[in-house]
């Protein structure tokens, strides 16, 4: 199932289509504040963009785009994310996720709170796109495809 | 919101979800489901809910699917036959009975819109008139989600990197045990692929034979 789909024309059309799945996705995380939208949606579009490369593309291109350590890492990091936003209104005395209670020169009270929900958007954008890249790539068995690339990679790295 | 065209896509529903579990191949089941999800979310946009029927495309009928395909493609395409097939005599009364206790307690809910409805009382109406002043964000739901009630995106996002994490726990295989390990699921697979199809197709058949009685 991982690896190069048989059918030229699937592996055209999703090679073709991922930078603009990844782009829809940073849309929509990026604009739910005027439309629908937001980090869950936004976060899933992300993960579809890093998963159909491994089911039709061949297996060294896909994991060199986008490898597997990236599911944790980068869910580990929106949740890091979205704690630090939560807990920040805590040092100025606020409650917790308050974030208008963050007094920031020039900026009103609104917007600071405008600027907060972008941020938790975003975090759980990525904590959304790390949690189903690294649930796809257990089950899928992910561990194994990428040693078994090993070599080849580290071909690719004594070229240069 | 058009009556004639919310009753066919209920029926549709109606239908994925009995075709979903009737089906022995999985994957077909998986496909219905997906189906099923793309439905709901367009029910959604029907009654307004853009952004959860946006959500349930891109993760109930996406994500969802992919990684239940996954899934199937990493253990076996055929479900297992019932164990005892006098079950149904239990499960369908129950399922009337939850269904007709459903239907009891919808009666009780008020329209959909209605200004005088509980929902519509509370805090609800602050949200509603001052998301814009408050946090200069037209978007309301999003609003709600990321600054009111903030802290119960943090719990959803918790839970779903603890179920990524948990289940990477469970199905990851450490490097040390790699052999051992992997023979002995490699055998237990042989295993139970032939079987499970063979046992799956005899099921096929005699669910055909009920059918026909």
């Amino acid at each position: 199932m991982l690896g190069a789909y048989p059918s030229v024309v699937v592996r055209v059309v999703s090679a073709v289509l991922v930078p603009f799945l990844l782009l829809f996705g940073i849309y929509i995380i990026a604009h739910g504040h005027y439309g629908p939208g937001g980090g869950f949606a936004g976060g899933g579009f992300l993960a579809v963009g890093a998963i159909l490369p491994r089911i039709t593309l061949p297996s060294e291109l896909a994991y060199r785009l986008f490898p597997t350590w990236l599911g944790p890492v980068v869910g580990g990091l929106g949740m890091l994310l979205f704690l630090l936003v939560a807990a920040a209104p805590l040092v100025v005395g606020g409650a917790l996720l308050d974030y208008g209670a963050i007094q920031v020169a020039g900026l009103e009270a609104s917007r600071v709170r405008y600027l907060g929900i972008l941020a938790v958007e975003v975090a759980v954008g990525f904590a959304v796109f790390g949690a189903m890249l690294l649930i796809f790539d257990v089950i899928t068995g992910a561990d194994e495809a990428v040693r078994q690339l090993r070599p080849a990679a580290n071909v690719e790295e004594d070229r240069r | 919101m058009i009556e004639a065209l919310d009753v066919v896509l209920f029926l549709v529903l109606i239908a994925a979800a009995v075709l979903a579990l009737v089906t022995k191949d999985l994957l077909t089941a998986v496909a219905m489901l997906t189906a099923y999800s793309l439905f709901v979310s367009l029910l959604f946009a029907g009654v307004s809910a853009v952004d959860v029927s946006l959500v349930e495309a891109a993760l109930g009928a996406g994500i969802t699917g992919l990684l239940l395909i996954a899934a199937i493609l990493a253990t076996t395409r055929r479900s297992e036959p019932r164990p005892d097939p006098r079950r149904r005599y239990v499960v369908l009364p129950l399922i009337g009975l939850f269904l007709a206790l459903m239907l009891y307690a919808a009666t009780g809910l008020p329209d959909r819109g209605d200004p005088d409805a509980p929902a519509q009382l509370g805090v609800s109406q602050i949200y509603l008139s001052q998301s814009l002043v408050d946090t200069e964000t037209p978007n309301v739901v999003t609003s709600l989600l990321a600054d009111y009630r903030s802290q119960d995106t943090l719990g959803e996002a918790l839970v779903i990197l603890t179920a990524a994490l948990s289940t990477a726990m469970v199905l990851v295989r450490r490097r040390d045990q790699d052999d051992h390990a992997e023979a002995g699921d490699g055998h237990d697979s042989d295993h139970a692929g032939p079987a499970g199809s063979d046992t799956g197709g005899d099921d096929l058949t005699s669910t055909e034979g009920d059918e026909a009685r």
